[in-house]
This record gives structure tokens, C-alpha cells and sequence, in this order.
């Protein structure tokens, strides 16, 4: 097959514009399912694509910034396959958690420009509704595609100014999905989020134009370590660190996370949260790991510390939310803190379980989002303290979240054991070949963390699943299978990878073989 | 068909044993959509079958063969998924297999009309399954699967009863020590228990990535057949701590001290779960490990690599834990809870024989003795747990005050819980409890250890408190008068009755198994002494002097130990004679005859303020902490300094380049004036 990468990445792009029309004339279900149509094709040929080994296309870009390529190599697959696998099942799942948006922000508008005249049947108000619904959900889809689109042109570019444009086109499209449908304060959120994360981008691009200029090429491939001027490599590494640092929202630069998760509608944010803000990991990889390893050395040690410390704190932090999507936007601060004590591991395994756990967090995170969504339709609302004993209202969300929640905590036969006991394995080779005391330290105290990290989950199921039902919630329903099935399908999947993680590892270790040994 | 995916099909028992149980609990969900009734049906049949799959190795055991088979897993680390089904894994998988059948036997009964059954089916086949795979893994990261998968299932089956119901607590209301509640609800009591062993775990796959590291493999036999790593890690000086590391793993499932708080509030679950948990799985599951790692370390003394270290660790943490809980079994008003202390007090008993085994010359002796102790501890608690089960079905409550005078009314609960409760006493020559224990006492005394006196001290005063407790136990449930609940369930019209035949069956099979086994009990032991002896020194190495018995007369059996277990025994039981059944003494009034006992019964009540420790110190401490950096930090720091200060810094400074803008001629002239001056005279300069 011919173009498959560029299919993939653009067919999202070009067809948007058919979903908006879709949606608006046809309505939130036909645009559901010709979104899921379309990246589920390009999620197969995405797949199919990975089973051959490394596989690239190049384009002729401009003579300025060089080739216009997409690469899906060891580190690229997994990611590419779970942001993919992500936007196809969340665009099944949309379906319900929008429509419900939709009406609550029709009624909100309704009320604001209510004539006080009260001519306005119910008639006019149900046609006026179902217009409202279709136009935005045509809309909602089309920035589904296009954020989707971001973020896979992002793992798939080689060439730095093609990955500073994917990054940001990424941050557009979900810049307004929260703007416009999000709850709460939503346009001072979704401001604040494009501020700090395209400032974080902005210093990220200040890197790639030292290190473009340097070498004279921005293409991936001629980039290398030797190459670059040593006075603007030391300042070029601090610029990439920090700006994909503000993307992961590690600790101190975390402060738009919170926000942006917890109030983009709940598909994005269970997008935004494992998907999105693990592209930062993708970044270091590939940029501090793969092209710089003698400098990546030299800093693996503080990654290593900053990750602890972002563990905890957002574990900690964690503990405190009694909002649902908060307390996992937190949470999702700890996990990208085990991502960067990984890379700061320094050692192929160490490596190569960050990896595993970007997977398993963007499978485990993204089923625990998706729970929050089914309590918010379904329920009503996201605060713990209203919520409990829903386990036997509706069990198949129930089993869901426990089986997500297994996978954040790092549990077998889960995916995310897998992931675990190679980033600590990882941390312990380093730090017992160099005799390094500071990474034992961190190896321990990164252990520690995972027992904090299963008291905020365990305790989260314990305040929405357990205990004593509250009197108002004796009639709740479980959600619609179009939230369900999405759930069930991602739910198997993190038990498939735990039991048999040769289908990602079978890529992974390979890269980060000839990443460290070379 | 000469093998099936691989396997040969005279191999095929082996994996079945633990996939079984797991295969049933995929498709029990699925059947209970149709019928919940069936759920059990199947759950039965393939506990029955995942049983006779170990039955069927046994013959091979007695030969001391094993049978070791591989298939690749993880081929991008090279990892292989194995099984390994030696001597020891065997008795082990017969020993949790029938066991757990018989339990899930008394479950049609004990949880019939539950209407969650379903769920139950699946967790209890999942615990078994995760057991076997335990027992029969062949290497150390398969055995995490099952490690952490008993984990899990113990988590869902505690607070099996989610909703919180006030039936379901343990523990007395509004009772607290240091300001600590020591009521428990059962998802709450989920909680503790999975995150209290997961520390445990924690340290475990320490101790585990420790020995990847240096060994490259996670193999039990890669790990005896090449020792090179052992000389590597142990001159690093990282041999004993990854060894306790691993023990640590031991020391949370097995609920062993410090980590044993969490198997009390483990009493929430229903009571077949109970029996699960202290008899066949969990806590068996460290005594295991520990059986399975220690002749590895034990055989590395022939390279010369000493570890005594980690086989004392093991001996004090088994004999402190075994007394901690023994002593606080004796005040419990909770019948279950008596039971659950005893179990954490008679795991102790395993972990000491494990663990002084190590410190003597004669390995096989202690090992031997842990592992019998192992065998008829599973039986005797197994059946006590599921008498109490039927107890608690038929009284109602919890409490022991609640019941007494049932002898006549539950005769054959009566007997049977007779015979176990001795087993669990140790009473002489008739039970497996008595000649398991005496070994223990045997192997103690006869450790080449400095420590071996005092170890032994406490083990023996340790056997009698265990017989004043089961004997306060049986004397609180069966005899004297109908408690006032009794009455008023009588006078309701709920006559007491004898638990149904699915139910007291298989207890009394255990029961009658723990005397008869126990007649010919010094010759059973023997046979496993011989058995252990040969597969420890054809798969390890550790050879056996056969003049072991030249200290022992009376038929193989050490004098003073011999005593010691006599004396215990009629001094413990002595005791709860004169108060419980005898009811002479007013075990109230004599408690609060004097300061000391009275000090004492507080002490041991609130369980030697451990638990409040712990809730201080790893719950309290840490959420203040949290909530501190929470207020203090995060929503001042971060959330107000970071975006308010940006919002407010940039509002500033575009004041400020505003106020430039005046519009008034005159001044935009002065400021070009002077720059064009600022400029000339740099370029002047």
C-alpha cells in the first residue's frame, strides 16, 4: 500500500469538513459513526502498517526545513497505535457524553436569550434544540478529527519544523473543543491552556531552531549529538526539556492540567490526559534520548529526581480532590511523573517500560475518564462526596473502572505491571552499576509512591463504587452501550498487553536497544 | 496427540491445576447470566477438577521426580512462562487444592441466595487460581501474577459485601485505641488489606529485580543451577538484603509482624472467604515463598556464601509475630477475629521452623517441620473457620458472648470443632496439630544458634496461650447458658439448628482428617522428612546426614521439646478450663482483680496499640501532610502565584507601556530627542 502514513494522518484533516456537514444536517449519530468509520480505517492501515517492522514515507517539502516524513519505528508505534486506538473508541463514546452536553449548554444559552415575551412553545424549543445538537456536533467531530490528526502527525513526523506544526495544530483544535464545551469557567480555562502549553511549545521550537541551524538540516536523520555547537547544545537540550516539561505538565509546570482536564468534556479529556500530554514523553525520547545521548546521560539523573518529585505531588495532591476529573487530572500528574523517573533511568529497560507505561496509561487513564463521563451523564454529577455505592447500579462501568484503576495502579494482569516493573528494574540497574546512592534513594522512594498511588485509586473506586447509595441515586441507570462497549474494548486490551506485552514490546525493545548500546 | 499447544500431554495436568480455576472464572460471569444457580455447580466441579489434576502428580512426588516445562513469553526480553512441579509444589497444589474444594463445597451453602453469587464464584476461582499459579510458577515473575492476583482477589472478597451494611463490620462500635476507630467496614477493610500487603509486594519486587539484576533470570532452577551471581550480590553485600526483600513480600501476605494488621478487619468477608484466605490461600501463599527461596539460599552455604542473616530475620519475625497475635487471641470477644489472630500466631510457627531450618546443620529438620505445620494447620483451621462460618449462619452475630450453651443444640458443630480446636492446641498423640507443632519445638531446640533458647521460650509459651484461647473459644461458644440472644431468637421463633449437610460436611472431613492423620502422625512426618530430604538434596544439593537421630529417643522424638508440648499443652488448656468451661472463675472479675492483668487485657485488646501506629503514622501523618501542601502550596503557590501573578504581571506591564502612550505631542518628541542623542553618542563612542 502506498501513502499509508500520509492517509492516515490526513484523511482525519481533509474529511472534517464532511463530518461538520454530516453532523449538521444529518445529525450527531451519522457524524458518530462516520468519525469512528474513518479512523477506525486508519487506525487498521496505521496497524497494519506497524506489522512490518519499521516502516517510512517521505514527501518533498520545502528546501528550507527539508523533507516532509512520517516514521513509524519502535518508539513511534505504540504511541501512533494508542492515540489512534483512543480517538477510535472515544469517538463511539462521544456520542452520548456530547449529546448530553449539548442540551445542557442549549439550556444554558436558552435561558440567557430567553424572551421574557413566553410565546415560545415546547415545539419551537425541541426543533430549535435539534438544530442546536446537530450543528455542534457536526462541529464537535470535525475538531475531533483534526486534534486526532494532531497528535499522530506529531509521533509520525522526522523532521523538527514538522513536528513543531503538528504539535501546535494538535493544541488548536482542543483549545477550542474546551472553550466551546467544556464545563465551568471554560474560556478562561481553555485560555490559560493555550497559554501555557503554547509557551512551553514556543520555547520548545527556540531549541529546535539552535539545534536546526547548528546542524544546517532539520531533518531527524542528519541530526546527531556531534554535529551540534556544544555551547548551543547545553541550551538547546534545557529549551526542549522545558518545553515538553510544560506538556507533561511535570511539577511547577503543571498549573494549566488541573484546569484543562478537568474541564474539557470528558472524551477530550480523556484524550488530552493520556494521549496528549504523553506526547511530551514521545518528545524526550526522541529528541533528548535518541539525538542527544552523551548530554542525556549527563541529566538522566535530575529527570530521575524530577519525576519522583512529580509523583508525589500529584499523587498527594490527588488524595485531596473530591472532584472526580480533577482528582484523575491529578493523577495523571503522577503517572507523567513515572515517565520521566523512567526516562531518567538511563537504562534500556527503564526506557523501555516508560514506554509501556505511556500504553497502559493511556489505556488505564483513559477507561477511568471514561468512567467519570458515564457518572457525569448518568448521575449528574462528579464530586465524591455525592456519589457512592454505584457499583451495584451499574456494574459494567464498575468493572470497568476497577479494571483501569488495576492498570494505573500497576497491577497484573494488567498492562501497567508490565510497564511498572520495567521502569523500576531500570531505575535499580542504574543505580546499582554506577553505585549511584541518589538513585537508589529514588528508586526507592519511587516504589513508595506506587503504594500512594494505590491509596488515591483505591480509595476514588471505594467513594464513587462502595458504601451505602445515597437515597437520590436509587434510580441509576448504567450508561448506554455506546459508552459501554468503548470501555469494554479497552478494558480487554490492557489485559491482552498485561499478559502478552510482546505485541508492543516485540517494537520497543529493538529501538531502545540500539538506543542505548549505540 | 502427542502434545497439546506445545505442551506434552503428560505434562498437561501440571498447567491445568492453575488454569482450571482460572477458566472457570471466565466463564462463570457468562453462565450466571443464564443461571446463577449453575455458578456454583461449575465453580465446584472445577475447583474438583483443578484437585484431581494435582492428585494425579502425586504419585510422582513420592518418587521425588519433577517435572519442569517452559514456553516462551515475553521473546522480546526472553522471558519464559514455565511450571514447575517438584515435591514440594505438589503437596502444596494438593494441599490448597482440596482444601479450597471442600471449601467451595460449604459455600453452596453457606452463600446460597446471595445475590451477588455470582461475583463470588468468579473472585473465588480467580484466589484459587492465582494460588496454584503461585505454587507452580517456575519462576518469580509469574509467581507476581499470583501474587498479586491473590492480592486482588482478597481485596474483592473482603469487601465482597460493598455496601457496608452495619451486619457486616468487624470489630465493636465506637471501640477505639489512641483515638484510632477499630471498626472496620468491609470496603474499608478491602482497602487496608490490599494496600498493607501491597507494601509488602512493594518490597518484593524489590528483592526480585534485585536478583534479575545480578542472576539474569527470575527462575527458580537458573537460580540453583548457576550460583555466580550469589558470589557477585554477596560481595556487594546485596545477597541477604534482596533475600528480605523478598520475605518482605512473604511478610504482607502472610500478615507476619509489622504487617499484620490488616488480616483482623480480612473477617469482614464472609466466613468461607475466611477460610479461604487463612487455610488454603494468601496467607499460606508467604509460607510458601519462603519455602521455595530458602533452600536456594540454604544451598549457597556449599559455595561457601553464608546467609545466616535472613534465616534469623525470618526465625524472630515468625516468633514475635507468632506471640503478638497469640496473646491477642486470648481477649477478642469476636469469634472469627479469635481465629484470624490464631492463623497470624500459627503462620509465625512456620516462618520460626523456616527460619531456624536455615540456622542449623540439619536443613531438612526445620523445613520439614514448617511445612507439616503448613499441612495440618490448613486442615484444622480450614474446618474451625467453617464450623464458625456455620455458627454465625445460625446464631446471628459475631460475638461469642452472643452464643454459649450451643452444644446441644449444634452437636455435631460440637464434635467437630472438638477435634480441630485440639488440633490447633496441639493435644498429644492424637492430632496432626500436636506432632507438627512438636517438630517446630524440636527444630527450635535443636538450632545451632545463639538464639535458639530464646526462640524456643517463646514458642512454647506461645502453644499455651493457643491452648487457652481455642479452649476459651469453645468454652464461650459451647458451653454454659444460652446467651440473651439466644433466648430472644428462640422466643422469636428462629429455633437454633444444625447448619445444613452441605455445610457441615466438609468440615467434618477436615475435622476427622486432623485425628486421623494425627494417630499416625509421627510416621506422616517421617514420610515427608524422608521426601523433603531427597528433593532437597537431589534439587538443591543440601545433603542430609543420616545421623540426625542420634540425639532423639522415644521414637525420633526430642525429650524436651516433647515436654515442653505436653506442658504447654495442659497448662494452656488447664486455664481455660477453669474459666470457660468449667466456669469457676469469672473471667471478668479476674481480669479486674488486679492492675497488672488488667493493663494487660487493655494491651492485648487494643491489639499493642500497633494498629493505631500504623493509622497514626500511614494515614494520618501522610493526608495532613497532603492537605498542607495542598492549602499551602498548591493553592497559593501554583494556582494563585503562577496564574494569578502571570495574569496580574502582564495586566501590569501593559499598564505601564499604556501610561507611555499620552498622546501628546510634545513628549513623544522629548523621548525621540533623546534617544536620537542615546545614539549618536554610542555611535561617537
Amino acid at each position: 500500500m502506498e501513502f499509508v502514513l500520509l492517509q492516515a494522518v490526513f484523511l482525519p484533516l481533509l474529511l472534517s469538513p464532511v463530518a461538520y456537514l454530516i453532523g449538521r444536517n444529518y445529525g450527531p449519530t451519522y457524524a458518530t459513526w462516520f468519525t469512528f468509520g474513518l479512523l477506525l480505517y486508519c487506525s487498521v492501515i496505521l496497524i497494519n502498517a506497524a506489522l512490518g517492522g519499521t516502516y517510512e514515507e517521505h514527501y518533498p517539502w520545502t528546501t528550507m526545513f527539508g523533507e516532509f516524513g512520517f516514521m513509524l519505528d519502535g518508539l513511534a508505534t505504540p504511541f501512533a497505535i494508542i492515540i489512534y486506538v483512543l480517538c477510535t473508541v472515544l469517538a463511539l463514546y462521544s456520542k452520548p457524553y456530547m449529546v448530553h452536553k449539548f442540551e445542557e449548554l442549549f439550556k444554558e444559552h436558552y435561558h440567557q436569550n430567553a424572551t421574557t415575551d413566553g410565546q415560545t412553545t415546547a415545539v419551537v424549543e425541541s426543533v430549535a434544540l435539534q438544530t442546536y445538537v446537530n450543528r455542534q456536533s457536526g462541529l464537535y467531530f470535525a475538531m475531533f478529527l483534526v486534534f486526532a490528526m494532531g497528535m499522530l502527525g506529531t509521533v509520525l513526523s522526522t523532521n523538527l519544523i514538522e513536528f513543531y506544526i503538528f504539535f501546535e495544530v494538535m493544541l488548536i483544535p482542543s483549545f477550542f473543543l474546551v472553550a466551546f464545551y467544556g464545563d465551568g469557567n471554560r474560556r478562561r480555562i481553555a485560555l490559560q491552556f493555550l497559554f501555557w502549553t503554547h509557551v512551553g511549545a514556543v520555547v520548545l521550537l527556540l531549541g529546535f531552531l539552535a539545534i536546526g541551524l547548528s546542524v544546517g538540516s532539520f531533518d531527524f536523520v542528519d541530526i546527531n549529538e556531534a554535529a551540534i555547537d556544544p555551547d548551543i547544545l547545553v541550551v538547546s537540550a534545557v529549551a526542549i526539556i522545558l518545553g515538553l516539561g510544560v506538556k507533561l505538565a511535570a511539577f511547577v509546570f503543571h498549573v494549566w492540567l488541573p484546569y484543562a482536564h478537568g474541564a474539557a468534556p470528558t472524551p477530550i479529556s480523556a484524550l488530552l490526559s493520556p494521549a496528549m500530554i504523553g506526547i511530551g514523553a514521545y518528545g524526550l525520547f526522541r529528541l533528548i534520548v535518541e539525538f542527544m545521548p552523551q548530554t542525556y546521560g549527563d541529566i538522566s539523573i535530575m529527570l530521575n529526581i524530577w519525576g519522583v518529585v512529580t509523583m508525589f505531588y500529584g499523587g498527594a495532591m490527588a488524595l485531596m480532590q473530591d472532584d472526580f476529573k480533577r482528582m484523575l487530572a491529578y493523577s495523571s500528574i503522577s503517572q507523567m511523573g513515572y515517565l520521566l523517573f523512567a526516562i531518567g533511568s538511563f537504562s534500556t529497560y527503564g526506557l523501555a517500560g516508560a514506554e509501556m507505561m505511556y500504553v497502559s496509561h493511556g489505556l488505564g487513564k483513559g477507561l477511568l475518564f471514561m468512567t467519570a463521563g458515564v457518572i457525569i451523564v448518568q448521575v449528574g454529577t462528579r464530586s465524591f462526596s455525592k456519589l457512592g455505592g454505584l457499583a451495584s447500579k451499574m456494574p459494567i462501568t464498575a468493572v470497568c473502572a476497577v479494571i483501569g484503576a488495576l492498570t494505573i495502579m500497576g497491577i497484573p494482569p494488567t498492562s501497567g505491571f508490565m510497564g511498572e516493573w520495567m521502569v523500576f528494574y531500570g531505575a535499580l540497574e542504574t543505580a546499582i552499576e554506577e553505585g549511584n546512592d541518589l538513585r537508589s534513594l529514588m528508586f526507592a522512594l519511587g516504589l513508595i509512591a506506587t503504594a500512594l498511588t494505590m491509596s488515591y485509586i483505591l480509595w476514588m473506586l471505594k467513594r464513587v463504587f462502595f458504601g451505602k447509595l445515597p437515597e437520590n441515586l436509587q434510580n441509576v441507570k448504567d450508561g448506554s452501550w455506546y459508552m459501554l462497549a468503548p470501555m469494554m474494548v479497552l478494558a480487554g486490551f490492557t489485559i491482552v498487553v498485561g499478559i502478552y506485552p510482546d505485541i508492543f514490546l516485540g517494537h520497543i525493545m529493538p529501538y531502545m536497544e540500539g538506543v542505548m548500546g549505540g | 496427540m502427542a502434545d497439546f499447544f506445545g505442551i506434552p500431554v503428560s505434562e498437561l495436568n501440571v498447567w491445568l491445576i492453575w488454569i482450571l480455576p482460572f477458566a472457570a472464572a471466565m466463564i462463570i460471569p457468562a453462565v450466571g447470566k443464564f443461571s446463577k444457580l449453575s455458578t456454583g455447580r461449575v465453580a465446584v466441579a472445577f475447583a474438583l477438577m483443578s484437585a484431581i489434576s494435582a492428585a494425579t502428580l502425586f504419585p510422582m512426588a513420592l518418587e521425588a521426580h519433577e517435572i519442569h516445562h517452559q514456553v516462551m513469553w515475553i521473546d522480546a526480553i526472553g522471558l519464559k512462562a514455565g511450571v514447575l512441579a517438584d515435591p514440594l509444589s505438589i503437596i502444596m497444589a494438593n494441599v490448597v487444592g482440596w482444601i479450597s474444594f471442600l471449601i467451595m463445597v460449604y459455600s453452596t451453602g453457606y452463600m446460597k441466595g446471595d445475590k451477588d453469587i455470582t461475583r463470588f464464584w468468579f473472585w473465588m476461582m480467580f484466589f484459587i487460581g492465582s494460588m496454584q499459579l503461585i505454587i507452580l510458577s517456575d519462576n518469580l515473575l509469574q509467581v507476581f501474577f499470583g501474587w498479586e492476583g491473590v492480592g486482588l482477589a482478597s481485596y474483592a472478597l473482603i469487601s465482597f459485601w460493598y455496601r457496608d451494611k452495619k451486619k457486616d463490620h468487624v470489630g465493636q462500635e465506637g471501640r477505639s485505641a489512641l483515638g484510632v476507630m477499630e471498626y472496620f467496614s468491609p470496603t474499608h477493610a478491602g482497602m487496608k488489606a490490599f494496600i498493607m500487603t501491597k507494601v509488602g509486594d512493594v518490597m518484593m519486587l524489590s528483592g526480585m529485580l534485585l536478583l534479575f539484576l545480578f542472576a539474569g533470570t527470575f527462575g527458580f532452577k537458573e537460580l540453583v543451577s548457576d550460583t555466580a551471581w550469589a558470589v557477585e550480590m554477596s560481595a556487594q553485600g546485596l545477597l541477604v538484603p534482596a533475600f528480605v526483600l523478598l520475605f518482605g513480600g512473604a511478610m504482607g501476605k502472610s500478615a507476619q509482624f509489622p504487617l499484620n494488621e490488616w488480616l483482623l478487619e480480612a473477617m469482614t468477608g464472609p466466613t468461607a472467604v475466611s477460610a479461604l484466605i487463612h487455610a488454603a490461600t494468601m496467607v499460606k501463599a508467604g509460607v510458601f515463598l519462603v519455602a521455595r527461596i530458602g533452600p536456594i539460599v540454604f544451598a549457597l552455604a556449599a559455595a561457601g556464601i553464608l546467609a545466616d542473616q535472613f534465616f534469623e530475620i525470618i526465625a524472630w519475625v515468625g516468633a514475635i509475630t507468632a506471640l503478638l497475635l497469640a496473646t491477642q487471641g486470648m481477649v477478642n470477644p469476636e469469634i472469627k477475629k479469635v481465629l484470624a489472630y490464631s492463623t497470624g500466631s500459627q503462620i509465625g510457627y512456620m516462618m520460626l521452623a523456616l527460619g531456624v531450618a536455615g540456622l542449623s546443620q540439619h536443613y531438612v529438620d526445620g523445613y520439614t517441620a514448617g511445612f507439616f505445620h503448613l499441612i495440618s494447620h490448613a486442615m484444622f483451621k480450614a474446618s474451625l473457620f467453617m464450623a464458625a462460618g456455620s455458627l454465625l449462619h445460625v446464631v446471628g452475630s459475631r460475638f461469642m458472648t452472643d452464643m454459649g450453651g450451643l452444644k446441644k443444640q449444634m452437636k455435631k458443630t460440637y464434635a467437630f470443632m472438638w477435634a480441630a480446636g485440639l488440633g490447633l492446641m496441639g493435644a498429644p498423640f492424637i492430632t496432626t496439630g500436636f506432632w507438627s507443632k512438636d517438630a517446630i519445638f524440636a527444630a527450635v531446640y535443636e538450632a545451632d544458634s545463639s538464639w535458639a533458647l530464646p526462640l524456643f521460650l517463646i514458642a512454647v509459651l506461645t502453644a499455651v496461650i493457643t491452648a487457652f484461647y481455642t479452649t476459651r473459644m469453645i468454652g464461650m461458644v459451647f458451653f454454659g447458658k444460652n446467651s440473651k440472644h439466644i433466648e430472644k431468637m428462640e422466643s422469636e421463633g428462629n429455633h437454633i439448628h444444625e447448619a445444613p449437610r452441605s455445610m457441615w460436611i466438609p468440615y467434618g472431613i477436615l475435622a476427622v482428617l486432623t485425628i486421623g492423620i494425627g494417630l499416625i502422625g509421627l510416621s506422616a512426618e517421617e514420610g515427608i522428612h524422608h521426601l523433603f530430604g531427597e528433593y532437597l538434596e537431589h534439587s538443591f544439593g543440601i545433603y542430609v546426614s543420616h545421623e540426625a537421630a542420634s540425639t532423639e529417643f522415644l521414637g525420633g522424638l526430642n525429650p524436651v521439646a516433647l515436654g515442653a508440648s505436653l506442658v504447654a499443652f495442659a497448662t494452656g488448656f488447664g486455664l481455660g478450663y477453669i474459666f470457660y468451661i468449667g466456669r469457676w472463675v469469672d473471667p471478668a472479675k479476674f481480669v479486674n482483680s488486679n492492675i497488672f492483668f488488667y493493663s494487660m487485657h487493655k494491651l492485648f485488646l487494643n491489639r499493642w496499640y500497633l494498629n493505631a501506629f500504623v493509622y497514626w503514622g500511614f494515614v494520618v501523618a501522610p493526608l495532613w501532610m497532603a492537605r498542607g501542601i495542598w492549602r499551602y502550596f498548591e493553592r497559593t503557590a501554583i494556582d494563585t502565584g503562577m496564574n494569578i501573578g502571570f495574569e496580574k504581571a502582564v495586566g501590569w506591564s501593559a499598564r505601564v507601556v499604556q501610561g507611555t502612550q499620552t498622546g501628546v505631542s510634545q513628549s513623544y518628541l522629548y523621548i525621540f530627542g533623546a534617544g536620537l542623542l542615546f545614539v549618536v553618542l554610542i555611535l561617537l563612542l
